[in-house]
């Protein structure tokens, strides 16, 4: 057991990447009271495994990294039914909205109310979700989010990539539901 | 280096992930192909907004005070 010193220490640096932990637990559980039983047993747990933690390298990955596994073992059966996210095709908002005539940032995206674009965040499978927490949201490398997740860089990569396609997917949805965009828009041509 | 190639490697530009070296390919690119620095400022602003977006959740200061008394 450390000493309290350098355990008062270690919990404070600790403390310094809550709200990242928490933002984290938040999206991956939806519930703010899970998010913080989770967010609380997983500083429990870094606590216990201090000695385990390698002063110098990225304790904010660390702690996630705790706080990711707690996660998937209280719902590890969902694990096995992550829904895997199809291709979509590339730049699907984009696409879609130039070819409506509108202006796909300025029309669109700026338009969007931020909690439109969290939901979209959360219809994610889990998988995906996280990849863009950290890499999207907490700015985490590739690296670092592969270490964090446990899986290779490739991964890391192709999750993002078809997570970011998803979210355009849901995000025109919700910009053609809430009438942002028409689909059909001026520059289509109206069939005869 | 054709448009391909530079929306292979789009996401990684926007993510500061690529060498320097490669980089400066797909700045030079973006430089003289309209329809590509299109596609990379959307996604740059789509990354922008999630972002934005998602990091306005912070954990509530009660929870903070009580996980300092738990832990300190």
């Amino acid at each position: 057991m450390a000493e309290p010193a350098a355990q008062t220490a270690f919990a404070e640096e600790a403390l310094t990447h809550l709200d990242t932990l928490y933002r984290g637990a938040l999206r991956l559980t939806h519930d703010p009271d899970q998010a913080q039983d989770l967010v609380q047993e997983a500083y429990l747990r870094a606590l216990r495994y201090q000695h385990s933690y390698q002063t110098g390298t990225n304790m904010k990955a660390w702690l996630f990294a705790i706080m990711r596994n707690l996660f998937w073992d209280r719902f590890k059966g969902s694990r096995k039914e992550d829904v895997s996210l199809d291709d979509v095709g590339d730049f699907v908002l984009y696409d879609k909205l130039k070819d409506e005539g509108a202006k796909p940032e300025a029309d669109v995206l700026d338009k969007i109310a931020a909690s439109e674009v969290v939901t979209a965040v959360d219809k994610l499978p889990p998988l995906h979700r996280e990849v863009v927490l950290l890499v999207d949201v907490e700015g985490f490398s590739y690296k670092d989010a592969a270490e964090t997740l446990g899986v290779p860089i490739g991964t890391v990569m192709s999750r993002l990539h078809r997570a970011r396609q998803q979210l355009q997917k849901s995000l025109y949805e919700y910009a053609v539901e809430s009438g942002i965009v028409h689909p059909g828009g001026p520059t289509q041509v109206s069939q005869t | 280096m054709k448009c391909e190639q530079c929306a292979d490697k789009l996401d990684r530009y926007v993510d500061r992930e690529l060498t320097n070296t490669e980089a400066l390919e797909v700045q030079l690119h973006l430089e003289g192909c309209p329809d590509c620095m299109d596609h990379y400022e959307f996604q740059e602003h789509l990354k922008r907004v999630v972002k934005h977006s998602c990091d306005c959740d912070t954990a509530p200061k009660a929870f903070r005070d009580k996980l300092r008394e738990i832990l300190t």
